[in-house]
C-alpha cells in the first residue's frame, strides 16, 4: 500500500500559513515552560515524600510546590489547548490519524489529566491531614502526569512517520503505540528530564523569592532545586544525544553541518544549556532560568524543524491552501491584548493584597 | 481511474461505544458545568455585593466557600472536559472538527483567550476573598464574569454555526457562520440556562450552611436565581424554534423519530424544575430540601441534554447543516461517491473492490466509514443489532437504498449496488447472525377438488365463472391495522349451447358455495373482531361485507350480462388450519320454474395471506411457517407509520382500536381545491416503497406481493412464458411514480416528498408520466396484443392504461357479450394457467369442458358453445387460431 495515499487532504487555511507558525512555536514554548514545572514539581514533590527522613525543609518544599502547583496545572492545560489548536490548523490531517490510531489512549488524557489535577487538589487542600500519606496524592498526580507525557509523546511521533500508520489495518481499535519509533523513549525522556531541570529552576526561584522575606529552610531549598537543575541537565545533555543520534540520519545531519539554519539554531539551544549548566554551578538563578529560557525557545524551534524535516516527503505547510479571511484574526489580537490588559490589572490587584 | 479520495480519515473501531454515546456522556457532563461556570460568575459576585449590602458575614462566607466549589467544578472538571470534547470530536468526526478548526480557528482562539481570563480572575477572586479591598475583589468579579460570559458568546457562534450556518454555506465567511441565523436566540437561551443553573448550583452549597435561617435565606434567595431566569428561558426557548429555518424545524418538530422523546423531557421538566424552584424558596424541612435539591440537580442535568440532543438531532442528516452529512460525506461530494463508490473513496480501505470472498470484510468496512458514527455495535447509543434486527437481508438491502429518501435523519446511504450488497450482508448475517433463510417445505395439504363432467354431445349448458382479482391479498391478522376485507367477488354467465348459443339472463337462478372446510372464515381469522373498528360497524360472523355468506344466490347485473355476488367471505385456511390459497367456490345454474339444475361449475378464488412485509418489518410469519402477518410484523408497521407521521396507530390498536388504512388513504379523496390530505393507499404504498426498494431488484413486486412464493398467485401462461410484473405494469418506479402525479394533480402534497427521489425507468422525466388512478387505470391487454394478435413486443408500452374501471379487463365482453375472463380466466391467472395446489385449482373450466388447460374454445373448439365447427371470429379478431403456447 503506498503510504502517502493514506495522508488526508489538508483544508483550507484563512490566513498565510506563517501566522499559525508564530502562534503554535511561541504559545507551545508558554506551554512547554510551564509544562516542564508542573510535571518536574510534581516529580520533585512525589521524589520528597517519600523520602522518610521527613526533614522539615522537603516538607516545606513540598507544601510549597502543593500550593503552587494546582495554578501551574490550571495553566499548563491552559497554554496546551492554544498550540493544539494551531497544530490542528497546519497538521491536522497527520494529528488527526494519528489520534485516531491511538484513540483510547489519547482519549484517557481527557481523564487521567481530571484525575491527576484533583489528585494535586487533593494534595493541596489536605497537605497537612494528609501526613505520611501525601506521598500517594503526590504520586498519582506525577504517575498521572508521566503517562499522559508518555500519551503526547506516542501522538506527536506517530503523526510524523505514515509509514508506521499501516499498523491500523491489523488494529483498527485505538490501541496503536508507536514503541518502534526509535526517537520515541529519547524524546519522552528528554521532556521529562527537561521538567526535572525546569522545575528544580523554579524551585530554586521560588525559593530564592522567600529567602527575601526570610522564610526559613530557603537556602537549602535553593540548593536542593538547583541540584535537581544540575543533575537533570547533565542527563539532559545525555539524552539529547541519544534523541539526536536516533533519529533518522538524514535529518541528524541537517542539524550537524548540512544546513546552516538548522546547525546554527541547534548550536544556540546547545550554547544557551550549556550556558545555563555553567550558571547553575555557580548557583547564578536567574541567569541560569534566563539562558534555559533561550535554550528552550531555540529547542522548540529544532523540535518544529524536525517535525518539517519528517513530513518533508509527504507535506509542506507552505503548500496549504489558503483563501484569505484577515478579520477573525484581527479580532483574536484584539482580544488578546483587551484581556492581557487587563489579566495585568487583575493581577496587579492580587499583588496589591497584603498577605495574611 | 485514478482515486479522489473523499473520505480521508481512519475509523476508530469502537463497537459498543459506537454512535455517538463519548461525545454525547461528556458533552452534556461539560455543556452543564460550562453553563454553571457562566451563570456562576455572575451569581458570585452578586452574592458578594449582597453580603456587603447586608453586612452579612454569613453570606459572604458562604459566597467564599461557593467559589471554591466553584473552582473545583467549573475549573478542573468543566475546563478539562471542554478540552474533552474538542478531543472526542476529532476522534469520531475527524473531517466535520477540521472544517470547524480551519474556519474558526481564531473563533476558538478568541475564545482561549477568554478562558485564560477566566482561569486568572477566578484564582485571584477566590484566594483574595476577604484579603482584597471590596470594590477592586468585585471588579475582579465582574470581570470573571465577563470573560465566562464572552467564553460563551464565542463558542455559541460555533455551536449554532453547525445547526444553521446560514449564508456560509455561499459565502463561506467566518462572520456569516458565527454571526448565523440561531446565534442570538441560542446566545439568549443559554445565557438564562446560565443563570438558572448558578442558582441550582447554589442549592448544593447552600444545604450544608448549618445556620437555618442563613441556609433559608440563601436558599430563597438562590430560588430566585432558578425561578427568574427561567421564565426567560421559555420564552427564548420559543424565539430559538422560530428563528430556525423551515428543514431545521420541521426535523425537530415533525420529522425525527428520535427527537419526541427529548421534546417530551424537556416539556415535562420544564414545570417540575420550576415547581422545584418554588419548593425551595418556601420553608420546607431540610431533609425535603435535601431531596428536592438532589432532583432539581438530577433534572438540570437531563434538561440540559434534552436540550442540547435535541440541537443535535435537529441537524440530522449533517453535522454541519447542509455542509457534511454526519458520516463525513461532504453533500457536494454525495454524487460523485454515488457514482464511483464508497470504497474506493476511502483513503482507508483496504478492499477497493468488492467479490464473493472479501464480501463482509468489505461489509465491514463499509460499517465504520458510513455508520459508526451514528450507530454502535451492541452499545447504549443507536444499537445498529436492535435497529436492524428485524430485517432480512432483502429488508436490509432495501433501507439501505431507501436511506435519507423520505426520511432525511439519516444520510443517504451513497454505495453502490455491491457495497450496498456487502455492508447489508455484513449487519444481517455478520453482527446479527442472521442465516439465508431457506425456502419453506411445507407441504400441499390432501385437497379433493371436486368435478363436474361435461358431455359436449348431450349437456345443453356450459356455466363460465371467474373471480374479479385474479391476485388477492387479505390479511388475517387485524389487531394493529386494516389493509383489506376478506371478501371476494365473484362472476358468471351460463350459455346455453347450440348453433346460435345464447347468454341466459332469465329463469335461472345462478347459486354458489365455497368448499367443505371453508364455510367458517371468522374462526380462522380477526377480521370479524375487529370488524367494528375497522369499518364502523359490526359485520356478522362467516359474513361478507355486502352480507354474502360463504353461500348464497347470485344477482344479475344487466350492464355486464353476468351474474355476480360481491364480498363472499373467503380465507386461504381450511378449518383443519392448512393453508390453501385457492379454495373452490362452485356455482350451480338452476331452472327456476321447475328447479331442474342446468349446469355447476367451480371457479378457484386466490386469497393469499403471504404478503412479504416480514422481510423488511421483522417477525416471523404467523401460521405453518409459511404465511400469516405476525403481531410482531404488524406492529413493526403501525410503529414505523407512527414514527414517521406522528400517527399514534399502536396506541389506538393497542386500545383495541385498530384502523384501516383507507381511513385515511382513501381512493376517493377531495377535489384539489378542498383538504385533500392524504395519499390514496395505492399511491401511498408504492410511492413510499418504492423508494426503497432496489432498482437492481429484477423482481420487486413479489416481494410483497404474493406472486410468488407459496401461493404463487401470479400463474397465469403470461407467467409461465417468463414475462414479469413489469412487462404489464411497468417497472417500480414508474408505476409509483403515475400514482404519485395522480395524487399531486389533485393536490396532496405529501406526493412531492415521495416523489422527490424517484426517477423513471422506460420514461425520461416525471413530465412524461400519466397520472394514474388505482384501480382504474390498469394495463391493457390490447396494449400488446394489438388488435388481439400475437404481441410484437414484451414490455407494455408507456402510459397506456385502461380508461376507467368498465374497461378493464375483467368488465370487459366481446361482440357478442361473453366476459373475456369467462373464457380466458382471470388477470394473473389467464388459461393455460399452472398451480401447485393442483390443475383444477388452475384450469377448472378448460379441464372441466374441454378437457384440456385453454381457453375456452382455443383451438378452434368453437362447439364446445356452437356444438359445431365456426368459421367467423364473432367474438374477436385472430381467435380462430391455434394456441400458441403450448406448455
Amino acid at each position: 500500500m503506498n503510504t502517502a495515499s493514506l495522508i488526508p487532504a489538508p483544508d483550507i487555511i484563512p490566513v498565510h500559513w506563517a501566522w499559525f507558525k508564530v502562534l503554535l512555536i511561541t504559545t507551545f514554548t508558554a506551554h512547554i515552560l510551564l509544562m516542564n514545572i508542573m510535571l518536574g514539581s510534581a516529580i520533585i514533590a512525589f521524589i520528597s515524600a517519600i523520602n522518610r527522613q521527613s526533614e522539615s525543609s522537603l516538607i516545606s518544599l513540598e507544601k510549597e510546590i502543593s500550593q503552587k502547583n494546582t495554578f501551574i496545572i490550571a495553566f499548563t492545560i491552559n497554554f496546551g489547548v492554544a498550540p493544539l489548536l494551531f497544530l490542528q490548523v497546519l497538521y491536522g490531517n497527520f494529528f488527526y490519524t494519528s489520534s485516531i490510531l491511538m484513540a483510547v489512549y489519547w482519549l484517557s488524557v481527557i481523564f487521567l489529566l481530571i484525575t491527576a489535577y484533583y489528585a494535586a487538589y487533593i494534595y493541596k487542600f489536605n497537605f497537612d491531614r494528609l501526613a505520611l500519606n501525601r506521598k500517594y496524592a503526590a504520586g498519582l498526580s506525577a504517575l498521572l502526569l508521566l503517562v499522559t507525557a508518555f500519551f503526547f509523546t506516542n501522538n506527536m511521533t506517530l503523526m510524523l512517520v505514515p509509514g508506521s500508520w499501516v499498523r491500523y489495518f491489523a488494529n483498527p481499535s485505538g490501541t496503536i503505540l508507536n514503541l518502534s519509533e526509535p526517537t520515541f523513549f529519547p524524546r519522552f525522556f528528554h521532556f521529562v528530564i527537561a521538567s526535572i531541570a525546569v522545575s528544580g529552576l523554579f524551585t530554586a526561584i521560588t525559593w530564592q523569592r522567600k529567602k527575601k522575606n526570610g522564610v526559613s529552610h530557603s537556602d537549602i531549598n535553593i540548593t536542593r532545586g538547583m541540584k535537581y537543575f544540575i543533575y537533570a541537565t547533565i542527563v539532559q545533555f545525555c539524552v539529547g544525544i541519544w534523541f539526536l543520534i536516533s533519529l533518522p540520519r538524514d535529518i541528524m545531519l541537517l542539524f550537524l553541518g548540512r544546513e546552516m539554519v538548522h546547525s546554527a539554531v541547534f548550536l544556540a539551544g546547545l550554547f544557551a544549556g550549556i550556558t545555563a549548566l555553567v550558571f547553575g554551578f555557580i548557583k547564578k538563578v536567574w541567569p541560569a532560568a534566563w539562558a534555559t529560557i533561550i535554550s528552550i525557545i531555540f529547542m522548540v524551534l529544532v523540535r518544529d524543524m524536525v517535525r518539517t524535516a519528517y513530513l518533508k516527503p509527504y507535506f509542506a505547510v507552505e503548500k496549504l491552501k489558503t483563501i484569505y479571511q484577515y478579520s477573525p484574526m484581527i479580532m483574536f489580537l484584539v482580544a488578546t491584548i483587551v484581556s492581557t490588559v487587563v489579566i495585568i490589572y487583575i493581577i496587579r490587584c492580587a499583588l496589591q493584597v497584603k498577605p495574611s | 481511474m485514478p482515486y479522489n479520495y473523499i473520505i480521508n480519515y481512519p475509523v476508530w473501531e469502537l463497537d459498543f461505544l459506537g454512535g455517538g454515546f463519548l461525545i454525547a456522556f461528556i458533552a452534556v457532563i461539560h455543556v452543564y458545568v460550562a453553563h454553571f461556570a457562566v451563570g456562576g460568575g455572575l451569581f458570585l459576585v452578586l452574592t458578594e455585593m449582597k453580603g456587603y449590602r447586608e453586612n452579612s458575614f454569613g453570606i459572604l462566607e458562604y459566597t467564599r466557600k461557593h467559589t471554591r466549589f466553584f473552582l473545583l467544578v467549573s475549573m478542573v472538571f468543566g475546563a478539562i472536559t471542554g478540552v474533552g470534547i474538542w478531543f472526542t470530536i476529532s476522534l469520531l468526526n475527524p473531517a466535520a472538527t477540521s472544517i470547524l478548526i480551519h474556519n474558526f480557528v481564531f473563533g476558538f482562539a478568541t475564545e482561549w483567550v477568554f478562558f485564560l481570563g477566566e482561569i486568572v480572575a477566578l484564582f485571584v477572586y477566590y484566594y483574595t476573598f476577604g484579603k482584597m479591598n471590596r470594590r477592586q475583589h468585585l471588579a475582579v468579579g465582574w470581570l470573571y464574569f465577563v470573560f465566562g460570559w464572552l467564553s460563551l458568546f464565542v463558542i455559541n457562534g460555533i455551536v449554532t454555526f453547525m445547526l444553521t450556518p446560514g449564508e456560509w454555506l455561499s459565502t463561506k465567511s467566518f462572520w456569516d457562520g458565527f454571526f448565523n441565523p440561531s446565534f442570538w436566540p441560542s446566545l439568549f437561551f443559554r445565557t438564562f440556562m446560565a443563570f438558572m443553573l448558578a442558582g441550582l448550583f447554589g442549592f448544593i452549597t447552600s444545604s450544608v450552611i448549618k445556620e437555618n435561617d442563613l441556609r433559608n435565606k440563601i436558599q430563597s434567595y438562590c430560588a430566585r436565581w432558578l425561578i427568574i431566569p427561567f421564565i426567560f428561558l421559555i420564552a427564548s426557548a420559543s424565539w430559538y424554534i422560530n428563528s430556525l429555518p423551515e428543514p431545521q424545524k420541521l426535523m425537530i418538530l415533525q420529522s425525527s423519530p428520535e427527537i419526541p422523546p427529548f421534546i417530551k423531557a424537556f416539556l415535562f421538566l420544564s414545570p417540575l424544575i420550576f415547581a422545584g424552584g418554588v419548593l425551595m424558596a418556601v420553608r420546607i424541612s431540610s431533609p425535603l430540601k435535601i431531596i428536592v435539591t438532589s432532583s432539581l440537580v438530577v433534572m438540570g442535568l437531563l434538561y440540559m441534554g434534552s436540550f442540547e440532543w435535541i440541537r443535535e438531532a435537529g441537524r440530522r442528516p449533517y453535522v454541519i447543516y447542509g455542509d457534511i452529512y454526519s458520516n463525513s460525506i461532504p453533500v457536494k461530494e454525495i454524487d460523485f461517491i454515488r457514482n464511483n463508490g464508497i470504497l474506493k473513496n476511502s483513503r482507508w480501505a483496504m478492499n477497493k473492490e468488492i467479490d464473493d470472498k472479501n464480501q463482509l470484510m468489505a461489509g465491514k468496512e463499509i460499517f465504520m466509514f458510513m455508520c459508526i458514527s451514528c450507530h454502535s455495535v451492541g452499545g447504549p447509543v443507536n444499537d445498529i443489532r436492535k435497529a436492524a434486527k428485524k430485517y432480512s437481508l432483502y429488508g436490509m438491502e432495501s433501507m439501505l437504498t431507501g436511506m435519507g429518501k423520505i426520511n432525511e435523519y439519516m444520510p443517504p446511504f451513497p454505495g453502490s449496488g455491491k457495497e450496498v450488497k456487502a455492508l447489508a450482508a455484513y449487519i444481517v448475517k455478520e453482527l446479527n447472525g442472521r442465516k439465508d433463510e431457506i425456502p419453506s417445505e411445507h407441504s400441499i395439504p390432501s385437497l379433493k377438488t371436486k368435478t363436474f363432467p361435461f358431455d359436449p354431445s348431450k349437456d345443453q349448458y356450459v356455466l363460465l365463472g371467474w373471480t374479479g382479482q385474479g391476485m388477492h391479498s387479505i390479511l388475517d391478522n387485524n389487531r394493529f391495522f386494516g389493509l383489506s376485507n376478506p371478501g371476494t367477488t365473484i362472476y358468471a354467465q351460463l350459455i346455453k349451447r347450440g348453433k346460435s348459443p345464447e347468454i341466459v339472463t332469465a329463469n335461472i337462478e345462478l347459486t354458489y358455495r365455497i368448499e367443505d372446510g371453508f364455510d367458517t372464515p371468522s374462526s380462522q381469522t380477526d377480521f370479524w373482531k375487529h370488524s367494528k373498528a375497522l369499518y364502523g360497524r359490526q359485520i356478522k360472523e362467516n359474513e361478507g361485507l355486502s352480507g354474502n355468506k360463504t353461500e348464497g344466490k347470485m344477482d344479475y347485473d344487466e350492464n355486464i350480462m353476468a351474474y355476480s355476488a360481491a364480498d363472499i367471505p373467503v380465507v386461504p385456511y381450511r378449518k383443519d388450519g392448512a393453508y390453501i390459497p385457492f379454495p373452490v367456490i362452485y356455482i350451480e345454474a338452476k331452472d327456476v320454474q321447475y328447479g331442474r339444475i342446468l349446469c355447476s361449475t367451480g371457479i378457484s378464488v386466490p386469497a393469499s395471506t403471504e404478503m412479504g412485509c416480514r422481510k423488511c418489518h421483522g417477525g416471523n410469519w404467523a401460521k405453518n411457517g409459511v404465511t400469516g402477518l405476525s403481531d410482531e410484523t404488524a406492529l413493526d408497521i403501525v410503529r414505523a407509520h407512527d414514527r414517521s407521521n406522528r400517527t399514534d396507530l399502536e396506541k389506538l390498536a393497542q386500545a383495541g382500536n385498530p384502523q384501516m388504512c383507507s381511513k385515511c388513504h382513501s381512493e376517493d379523496q377531495a377535489s384539489p381545491d378542498t383538504s385533500a390530505k392524504h395519499l390514496n393507499l395505492s399511491a401511498s404504498i408504492h410511492g413510499f416503497h418504492a423508494n426503497y426498494i432496489s432498482k437492481n431488484d429484477p423482481d420487486p413486486c413479489s416481494n410483497c406481493h404474493p406472486s410468488s412464493g407459496f401461493s404463487k398467485s401470479y400463474r397465469g401462461i403470461h407467467s409461465n412464458v417468463g414475462l414479469e410484473c413489469s412487462n404489464c405494469h411497468g417497472k417500480m418506479e414508474d408505476h409509483a411514480l403515475s400514482l404519485l402525479v395522480y395524487e399531486k394533480n389533485k393536490g396532496v402534497k405529501s406526493a412531492e416528498k415521495l416523489m422527490k427521489h424517484l426517477y423513471p425507468r422506460l420514461a425520461d422525466s416525471v413530465t412524461q408520466i400519466e397520472p394514474r388512478k388505482p384501480w382504474a387505470n390498469q394495463p391493457d391487454c390490447l396494449n400488446c396484443h394489438i388488435g388481439f394478435n400475437p404481441p410484437d413486443t414484451d414490455q407494455s408500452p408507456q402510459n397506456m392504461w385502461t380508461r376507467d374501471t368498465k374497461s378493464l379487463y375483467k368488465m370487459r365482453s366481446d361482440e357478442a357479450g361473453i366476459m373475456c375472463p369467462a373464457c380466458h380466466g382471470i388477470t394473473h391467472a389467464e388459461y393455460p394457467a399452472t398451480n401447485i395446489f393442483g390443475d383444477e385449482r388452475a384450469n377448472f373450466q378448460p379441464l372441466m369442458y374441454q378437457k384440456n388447460r385453454y381457453p375456452i374454445g382455443a383451438n378452434k373448439n368453437c362447439s364446445i358453445c356452437h356444438t359445431v365447427d365456426m368459421k367467423e371470429e364473432i367474438h374477436h379478431p385472430n381467435m380462430l387460431t391455434i394456441f400458441r403456447n403450448f406448455n
